[in-house]
């Protein structure tokens, strides 16, 4: 997969997102931007603790589904 | 479980205040409450590390019903870098040594605060999601950075 462009061009049609954005309440902010979706594997254990992020990337990368996008480029 | 919600956030703000625990909303979570514009799942916190703030955070978790065994308040209470919670009202993911930020107490200084949420600025964000590398990260960047743009346009009026 090509590796996504890092530009910052803010387009009219950004803009105007942004600027509804900042027109709405934090309240309505949080609850519109917060989802609910089951991630497999992720989302199958109550607690996980990592000693370093190292070791919680690595995990990622060797127990999550690819799709899920938390493998490191 | 339903997705996190105002009153949830609201609920973290009020009780890890009581318990005076460090913390800053950070990743996704965190831009969301400086006003962009996007979807996220979980609450990711950034926290101080130190010994009498994990005791705290150990604290405020319980009270607000998070239900941690004595081994998982353990693990937390060690210092671990990463812990995620599934077992409480909500998910938080709690970020102790995020990508891309040195000290807590750097970012602690260059905050936002967001109606009483602490909030680490729009630029730790963004070096935590570059420095983490992530493909979802990588791919989310450049419309997080046109929103920088705009919010650094914003503040300065």
């Amino acid at each position: 997969m090509e590796e996504p462009a890092l530009s910052s061009e803010l387009t009219p049609e950004l803009l105007e997102e942004f600027e509804a954005a900042s027109r709405r309440s934090l309240a309505t902010r949080i609850n519109y931007s917060f989802i609910r979706t089951y991630k497999p594997v992720l989302d199958d254990a109550p607690f996980r603790s990592f000693n370093t992020m190292a070791e919680y990337r690595q995990w990622c990368e060797e127990n999550l589904p690819d799709w899920l996008g938390y493998g490191r480029v | 479980m339903a997705a996190f919600d105002y009153r949830q956030a609201e609920e973290i703000r009020r009780v890890f205040a009581g318990h005076g625990v460090r913390y800053l909303f950070i990743g996704a979570s965190g831009a969301v409450l400086l006003g962009y514009p996007d979807t996220t799942q979980d609450a990711d916190l950034f926290v101080d590390k130190s010994p009498s703030n994990c005791q705290a955070v150990v604290s405020a978790l319980r009270a607000l019903g998070f239900h941690l065994t004595s081994d998982q308040a353990t693990e937390i209470l060690r210092g671990k870098d990463f812990v995620q919670l599934k077992n409480g009202p909500f998910d938080i993911d709690l970020v102790f040594a995020p990508d891309g930020i040195e000290r807590f107490e750097d970012a602690w200084q260059r905050r936002i605060e967001v109606e009483g949420f602490p909030v680490c600025h729009l630029d730790d964000i963004i070096a935590s999601k570059r420095a983490a590398n992530r493909r979802k990260d990588l791919e989310s960047l450049p419309r997080l950075m046109s929103f920088r743009q705009y919010w650094t346009a914003r503040n300065r009026k």
